[in-house]
């Protein structure tokens, strides 16, 4: 005899209500990190205030697209996925996985938190950005910003999740996520310069952050809009396929 | 075993034998035909009264576990085991280190996928219907992580929610008095004692009044008075009519408060009764003999089972 049918679980709205309110107030605990993580970015945009400076970044729009990529990268990568290796790591996705909560909700919850965040941190430096680069976005360049912020968000936070299921220890997850961060901006820093050479200029081009560069970029000059942005999407697509199914295939819930 | 012993719940009236009368003035109390119902003792750290005639288990299973295997890549954890927990029952879970009670758990409360076999809780199966069947049984696990960043308040409140009861604040400060962290509501999990973590973490498993509460190594590292506090909450908890399937190493906590203890090593369950009979069935076993002084008591046949070499 089953009782399966008798009584279900808990409301998925109020187990999704109690997650979403837990990990707020968990973000609210850090948000120290999240003030440092923007002092780089709008660093970034100070020191490249000159004309020459800006003409060496292929133009202001570009610098602001670096700033916020590097911000979402830094938020996703060393945020995200060190939080979430350091917790399962605690025990406490196991703690959470023997209440009625279904799985996909303990990620959800986390990921909608991540993309307000990423949505912050994206108007910010974009709004500092463009007083201090004189550029003057309309409103429809501001929805266009929180989009691509969306989307290079995904991008950068599937890379997170990628690395949460290859890597299980936390300590080589820190160290790596720090090396991948680095290795990222430096490409995409050097990469957009021409520095590198043709070859790792065009490497730096598709790379993630210079994907997400490239349409933050194209949508504060949207006149300049051409098929490389567009194909930049697509590239932005891909990477979030790729990842996120690296990080739900490899993932585990605990270090066992 | 003669004497007579008439309790008396609500209009009903139920006759037990009196099956041991220790030194201590403890009562071994056995019902005409079925198992040990109360015992009272007083040894050491275990609880004075451990089983009101109240809550005298039924016979009626509340978990049923069949068959179960457990393994992790090549190595089996749990092989072919077999066991109920009635309503109202203590159960004990007993085996050394790496005997597999900690595999057994997590498959019941569906955190590792079992190899083979099937566990049903209330009569749901586990596996088949994991929300349903977490959200009838309160889990205490070995090493309680919560959110490090969370208060205690808000450590309530989520987990609360996640069993589906929605507790305002004025609720959750006065159940936090009522466990004795009134005080405590501000401050984060790590701030907590030994004692006052472990008070915390089987509220949270308790919030939803489950029907089966599972307790991993519930006294590990706690003092004389945090295990006695325990001990007469989950006794609280079973009077309300729950069941509890627990695991210690503790054998003088296991006999005084377990109706049933099972022993399994290697994976395998050796036995399962009530510590009375086992004690009573392994008395004479040359095995037991050897590692017993004087009377023989359930860590004597625990011991004289699964031998006396140190697992890591």
């Amino acid at each position: 005899m089953s009782n399966s049918d008798a009584t279900p679980g808990p409301p998925l709205k109020l187990v999704f209500k109690s997650l979403l309110r837990a990990d707020f107030e968990v973000f609210l605990q850090r948000r120290r990190a999240l003030v440092v993580g923007l002092l780089l970015p709008i660093f970034l945009l100070v020191t490249t205030r000159g004309d020459k400076a800006a003409h060496q970044f292929d133009g202001a729009v570009f610098i602001i697209g670096l700033a916020i990529s590097y911000a979402l990268l830094a938020t996703s990568v060393l945020g995200y996925a060190l939080t979430v290796s350091r917790d399962r790591e605690r025990g406490v996705f196991q703690r959470l996985r023997v209440t009625p909560a279904a799985t996909w909700t303990i990620m959800a919850s986390r990921l909608t938190v991540q993309v307000l965040v990423n949505l912050i941190i994206s108007l910010v430096v974009v709004i500092v950005g463009t007083r201090i680069h004189h550029i003057s976005p309309s409103i429809g360049q501001y929805g266009l910003v929180l989009a691509v912020s969306i989307l290079g968000g995904a991008v950068f936070l599937s890379i997170g999740q990628a690395l949460a299921g290859l890597v299980k220890s936390a300590e080589t997850m820190q160290a790596l996520a720090r090396v991948l961060f680095a290795v990222l901006i430096l490409l995409g820093i050097l990469g957009q310069t021409g520095a590198l050479g043709t070859f790792w200029s065009d490497i730096a081009r598709w790379s993630p952050v210079g994907v997400v560069m490239t349409l933050f970029a194209g949508v504060l000059q949207l006149s300049d809009w051409h098929s490389r942005e567009t194909f930049s999407i697509l590239a932005c697509f891909v990477y979030v396929a790729v990842c996120t199914g690296l990080g739900i295939r490899w993932f585990q819930w605990d270090t066992r | 075993m003669s004497e007579t012993v008439r309790v008396i719940r609500g209009e009903r009236e139920s006759a037990y034998l009196v099956a041991e009368e220790r030194e201590d003035g403890s009562l071994l109390l056995v019902p005409a035909q079925s198992d040990v119902v109360a015992v009272r003792a007083g040894a050491g750290d275990a609880p004075a009264a451990v089983a009101p005639a109240s809550v005298v288990p039924t016979t009626e299973a509340i978990l049923d576990v069949d068959g179960l295997s457990v393994a992790y890549g090549d190595q089996l954890a749990v092989s072919d085991l077999s066991f109920q927990i009635r309503r109202g029952e203590i159960f004990g879970f007993l085996g050394p280190n790496g005997a597999g009670k900690t595999s057994t758990l997590s498959a019941i409360e569906g955190l590792v996928k079992p190899r083979s076999g099937a566990v049903l809780l209330d009569g749901i199966e586990v596996r088949s219907h994991p929300m349903q069947a977490k959200a009838r049984m309160g889990v205490q696990l070995q090493a309680t992580s919560f959110q490090a960043e969370l208060t205690i308040t808000q450590i309530v409140r989520l987990y609360a929610g996640l069993y589906g009861v929605e507790l305002s604040a004025q609720q959750i400060s006065e159940n936090l008095k009522e466990i004795g962290l009134g005080a405590e509501a501000d401050k984060r999990f790590k701030q907590l004692s030994g004692g006052q973590q472990q008070r915390l973490s089987l509220y949270v498993a308790v919030v939803h009044s489950p029907l089966l509460l599972l307790l991993d190594e519930p006294t590990a590292g706690l003092d004389p008075q945090s295990r006695r506090q325990l001990w007469t909450r989950i006794q609280s908890i079973r009077q309300g009519g729950g069941s509890i399937l627990l695991t210690t190493h503790s054998m003088e906590e296991a006999q005084a408060v377990c109706d049933r203890v099972a022993i399994i090593d290697h994976g395998v369950l050796l036995t399962a009764d009530t510590p009375a009979r086992l004690i009573e069935k392994h008395r004479e076993d040359p095995k037991v003999r050897a590692v017993a002084h004087g009377e023989v008591t359930l860590e004597d046949v625990f011991i004289g089972l699964t031998g006396s070499e140190i697992r890591e």
